[in-house]
């Protein structure tokens, strides 16, 4: 049996994926563009962009001195490739041989499918229909290569279904682009006058290859169907999930315990041998009552022990409901990361965050109670001392600087600091006695001002004036004046820290 | 007790400094400083403003600079006196040679060796160690200063507010005291009020290029870096009393002050043991007896005679010498130069041979200019070739050496657009929202952020942070933000000039630069001389060269300007001036036929009233109606008389305007400069609307109406940003002079000399050759086997010589591949085979071949393009001679290109086509719409509506004309004139930006030769340019020039 192939043409691949993620963006002329040596230079345009006469490759600036209402969108890196696989992973409900074709098109190998949707007509309607009710514009176009069918998909002017052996015929109205050739060879062909494939199809291959090198004739016979060309299929990529039907219905805990660790046991196994971690998981049982029951767990640390996992898990399981019994077990890796590769131990005394047992520990603090919260915090670089830490996400956090040492900052700052009664010398001298929750302290020893003023980009207010003082029985407190002495009204003080 | 502040970094240490040195000097003066130093990071760069401004508020600047080494802590550096200064000068000079520009490489040891007269303090530290210790290395390069520089040396201490003051004076205290040199108080300042700081953050953010969110440390942690009054620094130091005693010990060690700079001339330009005045005067009788053939006129003999002594008097013979000097080496050269500036049309520089505009021609400039009153030094600019301006350059250099002469620098400002963009990006806006910001800035010489737009631009103006980048932007516009160097601007002294001025390297290989700019220089008396490059002369020379080639007869620009040719006013005054020096521009082509020049004077005033001074001025019109007498000309008063008489009394030149102030409104001289200068730079506001008002009431009070002061205010402010004198104006006119008279006589060596000249003036090569034929030059395509890399002249057909185009036309090019091409030519080409053995490469031969230069060989252009395409198989070495595949291959039928396939090819490759205009191909098409060919129009009536479709040359939208825009169409018969008035403009934008092809109904407007059509509807036509081409698939709009859009 003859090969068949189907060639799909996005025209307008990202601002149609825009256009259904923003829906109020339809019929709107927008552009999406990226920088390039310094310019921004368009990458796609909406069709109603296009029909503003504004194309991809031109610079925004330029585009907006025609269009000044122009929406610019900033583009990702990669947009259009990560479309295509998706687009592609869905249509290998088509066909198992699905190949991505970038920047905008994808291949299909559908021979021997089409008789299931009754003959390629219906074929083509199908997917064309199917792809557009997403809202993409599709071009596709069916026929024995690739060539002839990539080359009918955007520039063919009649059917889109070219029948058996009818390549020659159809191609040779067709311009050279449609070849699939590099531009040089194109804007020589062009300088010829050589404007359809026709005009040059007949001429000897000799003097095409010496003007045109080898690519012309490679591409020509490939459309043609007298070279075979090939798909790179799209691999689906697994995803990292573990499924266990039950023989029977669970409805003990214990029951439940056994599968979750069935389910761990195998999908560790999984992750360990990818050098990867769990980071959160979820536990979906689904009930002989047609209702899902969940529990899900989060870790500090990529993991893939399973014996710390379990006992995670094994803190929810009383919280699963099986009602008349748990028929289908899932768990599912919801977030999984790289792990360093665990070194052997050489001696025991791993300390500090590289002890994994401490973040089992957390683990299970928090997975125990979820009232309790433990943070970690690190420096952030800022000087107002609100804002100079910052809450770690995950034990592993690394620092992005250091924690400061060349000026003393509080062991423990108050979140809010608390009015102080405080009696000072003008204008800017360290306190000699305040008044704490009702007690009172001799200063004996001070230090200041330390002038901390406000980041005027976020909030507007007075400064504060920072000193470190010492009591009569040693204890050392980080009080701060707000504001300038000598105004009208009376200055207020404040503690906010307390020194070790 | 006093106190004076000695560490201050203004904005002329590039993004760290948030204020200028006259706000400082201002501040200081106000806060009761009696002396205030500028220490900027390794620059003198600022010194000279805040010296002026401390001369204006009555306080002592000490000139002094931070010195940031690479391999020590930073020293502060202050001038005890004139030597001291130019050994700070020569070490700073050192460190810029070793560096890029914009850097200074600064070590220990240079400092070591030019350390003699200089008091330094010691920088302290930012912090101290964790355990409040000072860093050990600090203190170990301390004590090696300490031991070379000995009692000139002071520690520095500060008091910032950062929570460990006490400690670090401490400490700082003990290391004072085992150097045993005493502790100085320093300030630290970076801004000259607290406000400042918003500014100076985000600056720090500019320079770290990082967002004011992400800046994190690299930001001050308050605001305490501002100038503070006397008794708090005395109350931050009481515990040190003796700290800020010290700094008067400072402040009365160094007296030095740039006022004592002088600037001395070069010795070397007499000879003969003469002093430059004798020697001034030998030369220019010399040159007189040479000028005027023995027989110099008695007028012009008193004149000389006046001219003479007054130079004397000034003592500026050696400023005359100097220009003199390189004027001299140019014409020996054979390098064409034109002097203009007040000076430069004087008689002595006639006879000097500076400039070559006949003073016998018309009343003599120079006395008015150089009047005793304004005490200002002469200004003589002399333009030069644009292509051969280096050569003079350099030859200044070699004469005087690289330490004795240097260029001046400019200092780029901040503009708003700039600004916006900076702090926009600097406060965390997305890229995306800082060019929509920059977007709401007009233009780029606009200094003015307008908050309209930006609603416009969808932006929310009531949001703070909006506001603050708004607000943070109009402060931070007028910033220096780097040094370049001035167009031309020369500095040559006797002695070393880096003892006056750090000299730094320019980006530019081969040059080197002064910290100052001009502005600085002249406040300090020193002299520049402008070496100044223009495109004209060149083109000039080249075709004074092809005269004397092909026609045998020698040209100088005196000779041209000896006698006024009839025919050559005629030619002006019907607008034929495509491609002559300045008058080209449409405003100046619809000025001519109004205006009829017929005589030099015409000219000079033709230059000068198409500019913004007259136009905003609303000189214009009254000047033509009395000029076509429909006006009487009267004068307000008898002193006006004078000065406008010669401009039929409306004021026109620069001067006039000035003088207008000095005699009406009672201006001393240097107030009339003071204003001029005040309106060029845009931040003084305040400063104009003050002259605005005395000047007014001025005139008004001795008599004349508020109408007619109020006429010249509005001229003085227009001249400010564009000031054009009657002494430009009339080295203008001359230049006018000369390449109309080229252009009249000799049309095809004045196309040739312009194409070869190219890129300048207005106009695409397509029209000078369009014009060129139209003079009746024949015009022929460039070949392979005829032409050279310049366009040249050849044979002869009637009269004339024709115009063969030259391979430089054809674009991508190499001339070193077209070089060999022709000198493997010998007796011509005949196959294509026989151009590969000359070497070059194939893809050239294709850019040929896209040229259609294979003509002579029996080819066109897609023949030659199979044939070359092939040629890469060709037999070489040991085969050559063998018959070889493409030898035997069959001939093969390409499809035939039709007319309008060639014309586009030609325009993508030449940019213009001898086979036919492009608009001709689609006349038939155009016929069908009405449209009329451009040459008709006329023939036609005023007020008729006209429908006219053509290439588009020229956009011009000037800021004078309320938003008109002008808009100049071509087609196959000649050009059309389009007005669109604003309205027209915004709602036919698209069309009018990217259309190639613009078809436009509009009415006629003709008012003599004048003729316009002001435009109702535009049409984009681009599409019919599609049927230039067989197939669709292309875009062929894209070949054609888009035209060009002026300001």
């Amino acid at each position: 049996m003859s090969k068949r192939f189907a060639a799909i043409w996005f025209r307008h691949l990202t601002t149609d994926w825009l256009t259904i993620r923003q829906p109020e963006l339809q019929g709107r002329p927008f552009v999406i563009a990226a920088p390039q040596h310094g310019r921004m230079v368009i990458s796609a345009a909406s069709p109603a962009a296009e029909v503003q006469g504004i194309n991809a490759g031109m610079v925004v600036a330029d585009a907006r001195a025609s269009v000044p209402h122009l929406q610019v969108i900033d583009g990702r890196p990669g947009l259009p490739d990560k479309l295509l696989k998706a687009l592609g992973r869905w249509c290998i409900r088509y066909t198992p041989m699905v190949a991505i074709d970038p920047p905008d098109g994808l291949i299909l190998d559908i021979s021997g499918c089409t008789h299931l949707w009754d003959g390629e007509p219906a074929y083509h309607k199908t997917v064309a229909t199917q792809l557009g009710s997403k809202g993409y514009q599709v071009r596709m176009a069916i026929a024995d290569t690739i060539g002839t069918a990539w080359a009918v998909a955007r520039f063919g002017k009649t059917a889109d279904i070219v029948k058996n052996g009818g390549q020659l015929e159809v191609l040779s109205s067709l311009p050279p682009a449609a070849l699939r050739l590099l531009p040089h060879i194109l804007q020589r062909l062009d300088k010829l006058g050589l404007r359809t494939i026709g005009s040059f199809m007949g001429m000897p291959a000799s003097a095409l290859r010496r003007r045109f090198g080898d690519g012309l004739l490679l591409r020509l016979r490939q459309a043609l169907g007298h070279e075979a060309e090939y798909l790179q299929p799209l691999q689906p990529i697994a995803p990292y999930e573990e499924r266990l039907p039950c023989l029977e219905p669970i409805r003990t805990a214990t029951g439940i315990g056994i599968a979750v660790q069935r389910l761990l046991e195998a999908l560790c196994k999984r992750l360990a041998g990818e050098g990867k971690g769990l980071r959160a998981a979820t536990l979906a049982g689904y009930r002989i009552d047609g209702k899902t029951v969940q529990a899900t767990i989060g870790t500090n640390r990529a993991t893939a022990n399973a014996g710390h996992l379990f006992r995670l898990f094994a803190l929810k399981i009383p919280q699963i409901e099986p009602a008349l019994g748990i028929e289908l077990f899932v768990l599912q890796a919801t977030k999984v990361e790289a792990t360093a590769p665990g070194q052997e131990a050489l001696w025991d005394g791993t300390q500090g965050l590289e002890d994994t047992a401490l973040a089992e520990l957390l683990d299970r603090l928090t997975g125990k109670n979820s009232s309790c919260t433990v943070n970690r915090y690190l420096p952030d670089e800022h000087y107002w001392p609100e804002r100079s830490i910052k809450r770690a996400t995950a034990i592993d956090d690394p620092t992005t600087t250091a924690w400061r040492n060349d000026r003393p900052r509080p062991t423990r700052l108050l979140a809010k600091p608390e009015p102080v009664d405080v009696s000072a010398p003008i204008p800017d001298y360290p306190p000699m006695v305040f008044r704490y929750k009702g007690v009172v302290h001799q200063v004996k020893k001070a230090d200041g001002p330390e002038r901390i003023e406000r980041p005027w980009w976020v909030d507007t207010g007075e400064h504060r004036d920072y000193y470190y003082v010492e009591d009569e029985q040693g204890q050392r407190y980080w009080l701060f004046r707000s504001g300038h002495y000598g105004d009208d009204r009376p200055q207020q003080w404040f503690i906010h820290g307390f020194f070790a | 007790m006093a106190y004076t502040e000695l560490q201050v970094t203004s904005n002329f240490s590039f993004l760290r400094g948030g204020s200028h040195p006259e706000e400082l000097v201002k501040q200081a003066a106000a806060l009761g400083y009696r002396a205030i130093a500028i220490t900027d990071r390794n620059s003198l760069a600022g010194i000279v403003r805040g010296h002026i401004a401390a001369k204006k508020y009555g306080i002592r600047l000490i000139p002094a600079c931070r010195l940031d080494l690479m391999d020590g802590p930073s020293l502060l550096a202050y001038p005890t006196n004139k030597a001291a200064y130019g050994n700070l000068c020569t070490l700073l000079t050192k460190g810029n040679f070793r560096a890029e520009k914009g850097q200074c490489l600064l070590y220990k040891q240079d400092l070591y060796d030019h350390c003699e007269g200089l008091r330094f303090i010691l920088v302290p530290p930012e912090t101290l160690t964790p355990t409040f210790e000072l860093d050990s290395k600090f203190k170990q390069q301390a004590a090696a200063y300490r031991e070379v520089l000995g009692s000139a040396m002071y520690v520095g201490a500060t008091r910032t507010y950062r929570g460990d003051d006490s400690k670090k004076l401490f400490r700082l205290h003990q290391l004072a005291q085992q150097l045993d040199r005493p502790v100085v108080a320093l300030g630290d300042v970076y801004y000259h009020v607290p406000g400042r700081r918003e500014l100076q953050d985000t600056l720090t953010c500019i320079r770290e290029k990082c967002t004011i969110h992400s800046a994190g440390f690299r930001l001050h942690q308050n605001a305490e870096r501002h100038l503070k009054p006397i008794d708090e620094m005395q109350r931050l130091f009481r515990q040190y009393p003796d700290a800020i005693v010290r700094t008067q010990e400072i402040a009365e060690a160094c007296l030095f002050s740039l006022n004592e700079l002088e600037y001395v001339y070069p010795h070397e330009l007499t000879s003969g043991g003469r002093t430059p005045q004798q020697e001034l005067v030998h030369l220019t009788w010399k040159g007189a007896e040479e000028k005027f053939d023995g027989a110099v006129p008695d007028n012009v003999r008193d004149t000389i005679a006046m001219e003479l002594a007054f130079i004397e008097k000034k003592n500026y013979a050696s400023y005359f010498l100097t220009v003199y000097d390189y004027v001299r080496f140019a014409r020996d050269r054979g390098i064409l130069c034109q002097g203009r500036g007040s000076a430069a049309n004087s008689v002595v520089c006639y006879c000097l041979g500076i400039t070559s505009v006949n003073p016998a021609k018309f009343k003599l400039l120079f006395a008015r200019f150089m009047s005793d009153a304004r005490d200002e030094p002469p200004d003589i600019d002399v333009d030069f070739e644009h292509e051969r301006r280096e050569e003079v350059i350099q030859y200044i250099y070699e004469k005087y050496g690289r330490n004795r002469a240097a260029i001046v620098a400019t200092v780029t400002q901040v503009r708003a657009k700039g600004a916006l963009r900076d702090i926009g990006k600097a406060m965390g806006l997305s890229l995306d929202a800082v060019g929509r910001l920059s977007a709401t800035i007009s233009s780029h010489w606009d200094d003015h952020i307008e908050m309209e737009r930006l609603a416009e631009q969808g932006f929310n103006p009531a949001d703070p942070h909006l506001q603050k980048v708004m607000a943070l932007a109009q402060q931070y516009i007028g910033f220096p933000r780097q040094l370049g160097q001035h167009t031309g601007g020369f500095v040559i002294t006797q002695g070393n000039l880096h003892e006056l001025c750090p000299l730094l390297n320019a980006r530019m290989e081969d040059r080197t630069c002064l910290e100052w700019n001009k502005d600085d220089l002249e406040a300090l008396g020193f002299l520049k001389v402008d070496v100044l490059g223009l495109g004209m002369l060149t083109c000039i020379r080249k075709a004074f060269d092809l005269v004397k080639t092909h026609y045998g007869r020698d040209l100088t620009l005196a000779s041209i300007n000896q006698h006024d040719d009839p025919n050559v006013y005629q030619m002006i005054s019907h607008a034929d001036t495509l491609g002559v020096f300045q008058i080209e521009s449409r405003a100046q082509m619809s000025m001519l036929p109004r205006l009829r020049p017929h005589q030099f004077y015409d000219l000079v005033i033709e230059v000068a009233i198409v500019r913004p001074g007259p136009i905003q001025g609303d000189m214009v019109h009254p000047y033509l109606r009395r000029r076509n007498k429909e006006e009487p000309i009267d004068y307000p008063s008898a002193e006006i008389k004078d000065i406008l008489e010669r401009t039929l009394g409306v004021p026109l030149f620069q001067e006039q305007a000035m003088e207008i102030a000095i005699v009406a409104a009672k201006f001393l001289p240097q107030e009339a400069d003071e204003l001029r200068r005040s309106m060029a730079t845009f931040k003084a506001k305040g400063e104009v609307n003050r002259f605005k008002e005395k000047m007014v009431n001025g005139m008004v009070k001795r008599g004349y109406t508020t109408d007619f002061a109020n006429r010249v205010f509005r001229q003085i402010q227009g001249f400010g940003s564009y000031g054009f004198p009657e002494s430009h104006a009339a080295s203008f006119a001359l230049l006018v002079y000369v390449s109309s008279w080229l252009k009249y006589h000799y049309p095809d060596v004045f196309a040739a000399a312009l194409l070869n000249s190219q890129p300048m003036g207005f106009y695409q090569p397509a029209q000078i050759v369009i014009d060129a034929r139209k003079h009746g030059v024949t015009v022929m395509p460039v070949d392979v086997n005829h032409s050279c890399w310049d366009h040249t002249l050849e044979g002869k057909f009637g009269e004339r010589h024709a115009l063969r185009l030259g391979f430089r036309q054809v674009k991508g090019l190499n001339e070193e591949d077209i070089q060999a091409l022709i000198a493997g030519r010998a007796d011509g080409y005949r196959e294509i085979t026989d151009l590969c053995h000359t070497g070059v490469q194939q893809a050239t031969l294709e850019k040929l071949a896209d040229a259609d230069v294979f003509r002579s060989m029996g080819l066109d252009r897609r023949q030659a393009m199979w044939e070359i395409a092939a040629v890469h198989d060709r037999p070489v070495a040991l085969f050559s001679g063998q018959s070889s595949e493409s030898a035997a291959e069959g001939q093969i039928q390409l499809p035939l290109m039709t007319p309008g396939e060639h014309v586009l090819q030609d325009y993508a490759s030449t940019s213009l086509s001898l086979k036919a205009h492009p608009v001709h191909i689609i006349r038939e098409k155009l016929d069908l719409l009405h449209v009329v060919p451009t040459g008709k129009l006329s023939t036609m009536q005023d007020g008729m509506p006209v429908k006219v479709c053509g290439m588009v040359t020229i956009r011009q939208r000037p800021g004078t004309a309320k938003g008109v825009l002008f808009v100049t169409i071509e087609d196959e018969t000649g050009f059309a004139n389009l007005v669109l008035w604003d309205q027209v403009f915004q709602t036919f934008r698209r069309e009018i930006l990217q259309s190639r092809l613009l078809m436009v109904t509009g009415k006629l407007q003709v008012e003599g030769e004048v003729i316009h059509v002001v435009v109702t509807r535009c049409f984009n036509m681009n599409g019919l340019l599609h049927q230039l081409k067989s197939t669709k698939d292309d875009e062929p709009t894209q070949v054609f020039h888009k035209g060009r859009n002026f300001k």
